[in-house]
């Protein structure tokens, strides 16, 4: 068995006292694509922000790199390379295109490494090179998404967490998307746990996939196979 | 009979000078409030405790209260982070008006020390160099007013160079925005809120030193400190260096002009009667957005 890069393993976690995910267990190894799919309110949120440690975590280990990070605060989480591009994209809308992509490289190590960084972003998404020293709440929906997606590039995670990158975006820019997540784990060998209402395109690009429902994974397996699988087919009418 | 020109020239002059001063005094209100969206009620009362410090530490060193600053500042740090960790923090995402009695309390605390410790007779300094006026022909320039607009300028243009121009400056506006997405972003946003807090205080430690350069020390400047500088904030809208300015110095003369022309017991009142005039016709502050 490959060492896994990310695991959770029977996690419950939720917010106040509420809980949300229900002995969720699931692994992203070094490389990999991975899909995590399932109807709204089926947690896949909360399974993301439970990872960088953004919601009160009940019981069972989130791993990292084969260390437990249970206790480890946000901010250090991101130090030791877990970056999440947020649902809703979470831009510093005040800031500048440059001011928030420098947030992105905040923390000491990414620092150092501020302009090869600068340049691998500007590389991958050259519009906002273009508009670096524009106002952020300025930039159109997909701006503003490769914009978030480029600043979380910066702090040169080991693994990326994407959640519903795609929301809001015009077809064609959906599939611009999918294409630079590919490029990025292709070409710049970043891992990614993708969080997906497009669950055709979220198949085909990605290794394995998950599916959640009500707070459980309920299906995972090779997204190659996935993509046939009746259940799913029924479920999200992949056609 | 009318007030000559002279007087009401001298007038504004004097009040474009307090008004440098007043923004001093607002900055750090304005910060702990941008960042951290805690009223903090006891600002002013900070303030009102610098002022009695620097009055005791100037007359028994002998020395001008300004120089007091140098034990002021930090030592104002240290009590506003102190404060945060004990007080603030706690209260933190609790109810807004949790938070109010908090703060309120704790200038509460300040003003009833100071009554009880220096009763309510006014003190000033015996020793303040610059505490003369310099004769200009039509106008007298006030020396320690004059200093105090001065280094209040260079103060508020030095934390707007911090907050615009350093990795600390734009994690402290991250954390103003979003604290969660700051996090993401691996900011310790605890970190950021002490550093802000005791900034906060640390500024009212050093506008109270320049206060009492020409300035008396009574338990009630608190309060009149406290609301002129909302008042201000108000005016300014939030945020913008250059909002922060304008609306000092429009207080300050405005303060000073009632001096001059109406009677220094009104000198609170009338500022902010203007306050109340101009939110009725922009209520998002006179440079706030619309």
């Amino acid at each position: 068995m490959r060492n896994a890069l990310l695991e959770l393993i029977n996690v419950e976690a939720g917010y106040g006292v509420f809980r949300v995910l229900h002995d969720v267990s699931l692994r992203v190894d070094k490389g990999e694509i991975v899909a995590l799919v399932g109807p709204n309110g089926a947690g896949k949120t909360t399974t993301l922000k439970t990872i960088v440690g953004l919601t009160n975590l009940f019981k069972g280990e989130i791993m990292f790199e084969g260390s437990r990070i249970n206790d480890v605060p946000t901010y250090n989480r991101i130090k030791k390379g877990l970056a999440l591009v947020p649902e809703g994209r979470g831009i510093f809308a005040p800031l500048t295109v440059l001011e928030n992509l420098y947030l992105g490289a905040y923390h000491e190590e990414a620092r150092q490494k501020l302009s090869d960084s600068l340049e691998m972003v500007f590389t991958i998404f050259p519009k906002l090179k273009e508009r670096k020293n524009q106002i952020a709440g300025t930039l159109s929906g997909g701006e503003s998404q490769m914009l978030a997606i480029g600043r979380a590039l910066m702090s040169r995670p080991k693994i990326l967490l994407l959640d519903e990158p795609s929301l809001g975006l015009a077809p064609k820019i959906v599939s611009e998307l999918f294409q630079i997540f590919k490029g990025l784990n292709e070409e710049w060998k970043v891992t990614l746990l993708l969080v997906e209402q497009h669950v055709k395109n979220s198949l085909e690009i990605s290794h394995r996939a998950y599916v959640m429902e009500s707070g459980k994974i309920v299906l995972e397996g090779e997204s190659s196979a996935l993509v046939n699988d009746e259940r799913l087919r029924k479920a999200y009418l992949i056609i | 009979m009318l007030p000559s020109s002279n007087l009401i020239l001298q007038s504004v002059l004097d009040g474009v000078f307090l008004g440098f001063l007043y923004s001093l005094m607002a900055l750090g209100l304005s910060l702990v409030f941008g960042v951290m969206g805690i009223i903090n009620f006891a600002h002013g009362d900070f303030i009102m405790l610098g002022s009695y410090l620097v009055w005791i530490l100037a007359n028994s060193l002998r020395s001008d209260p300004s120089l007091m600053s140098v034990i002021t500042v930090p030592l104002f740090f240290t009590i506003g982070a102190a404060i945060y960790v004990a007080i603030i923090r706690p209260v933190l995402g609790k109810e807004p008006l949790i938070q109010i009695a908090v703060t309120v309390g704790v200038g509460y605390v300040l003003q009833n020390l100071a009554l009880m410790m220096f009763r309510a007779e006014p003190r000033a300094v015996q020793i303040s160099y610059l505490n003369f006026y310099v004769n200009l022909g039509l106008v007298s320039v006030h020396t320690a007013k004059l200093t105090s607009a001065l280094l209040s300028l260079f103060i508020v243009l030095g934390v707007h160079y911090l907050l615009t121009k350093t990795w600390v400056g734009l994690a402290i506006r991250a954390t103003a925005y979003d604290k969660e997405i700051a996090s993401l972003m691996g900011i310790n946003v605890g970190k950021i809120f002490l550093l802000v807090f005791g900034l906060g205080i640390s500024l009212t430690g050093l506008a109270a030193s320049l206060w009492m350069t020409f300035g008396q020390a009574d338990p009630y400047i608190g309060s009149s400190f406290g609301l002129l500088t909302w008042v201000i904030i108000a005016l300014g809208g939030l945020g913008g260096v250059s909002g922060l300015l304008a609306s000092s110095i429009i207080v300050g003369v405005i303060q000073s002009l009632t001096m001059t022309l109406v009677s220094p017991s009104v000198s609170l009142a009338i500022p902010y009667i203007v306050f109340i005039i101009v939110l009725w016709f922009r209520p998002q502050g006179l440079f706030g957005k619309g």
